[in-house]
């Protein structure tokens, strides 16, 4: 299943989409317009870039750190969050497991947990891979 | 500021509180993580920038959408190869990724907030 047909089909997921690195190309899925998924894949560029930049020069400052190269980031408000990771995003209900669910699994698709068995799978089976796996 | 109970958190490494101005206000660290102060300076200093710039984002959004959801903002995260720097408005932690539980950071930031 495509990430973001799988992340738009969960429960508490307002919206997911993939942005590109370069250029203006998005698509997503959801509860938003075009309009708004274009503004919303320039931010996720940007913050992205931002994310990268301070890793750099927290890792040129001080050795070696956990934190490059960046995955994604989180951003928590009072009653969404918006997550991104990779070139995937996604707008998220506050409500409990959600987000935890939705950064697992992208991690799982397109970030460290790839090389992971288990995840792995289920994240590509889809369905709610924390239930599955603990 | 209880920063112990952000070490509590499965999975932390680090956590510390920062002031407005991004200094690096407290800080607690676990043995051998090799984390060190001038890393947690530079990272309070990110965090307060990511904050103030994800605060013009959610801004700008719900003044175009109508969705008031966002506002006001209760923390970010940059998430990493290996760790994730979780933060909340006046204090971060940070955890390793095979353990890191992004909700639960929030939420024990959230209680700790303002020096609880």
């Amino acid at each position: 299943m495509h990430i973001v047909r799988q992340l738009g089909a969960m429960p508490g997921v307002i919206a997911a989409g993939e942005y590109a690195y370069h250029g203006d190309d998005f698509s997503f899925d959801g509860a938003l317009t075009e309009e708004f998924v274009h503004i919303v894949s320039i931010m996720c560029r940007v913050n992205t870039l931002v994310a990268h930049m301070q890793s750099e020069v927290l890792d040129s400052f001080t050795g070696q750190t956990g934190l490059r190269p960046v995955q994604g980031w989180v951003v928590r408000g009072a009653r969404l969050s918006f997550c991104a990771v990779g070139n995937y995003f996604a707008m998220v209900d506050n409500r409990e497991g959600v987000l935890d669910d939705v950064v697992r699994i992208l991690r799982a698709r397109v970030g460290d947990l790839r090389s992971e068995g288990l995840p792995g799978l289920y994240a590509r089976l889809g369905g709610d891979v924390h239930e599955a796996l603990y | 500021m209880n920063l112990a109970v952000l070490l509590d958190l499965p999975g932390a490494l680090a956590a510390f509180r920062f002031s407005e101005g991004g200094e690096l206000a407290a800080h607690v660290v676990r043995d051998g993580t090799g984390i060190t102060p001038l890393t947690l300076e530079l990272l309070a200093r990110s965090c307060v920038a990511n904050l103030a710039i994800a605060g013009m984002e959610a801004r700008g959004w719900e003044a175009l959408t109508g969705q008031a959801a966002f506002q006001p903002l209760t923390g970010l995260s940059v998430i990493g190869l290996e760790w994730s720097v979780i933060a909340g408005r006046d204090a971060a932690v940070v955890v390793r990724n095979r353990d890191v539980s992004y909700e639960a950071a929030f939420a024990a930031l959230r209680r700790i907030e303002g020096g609880a």
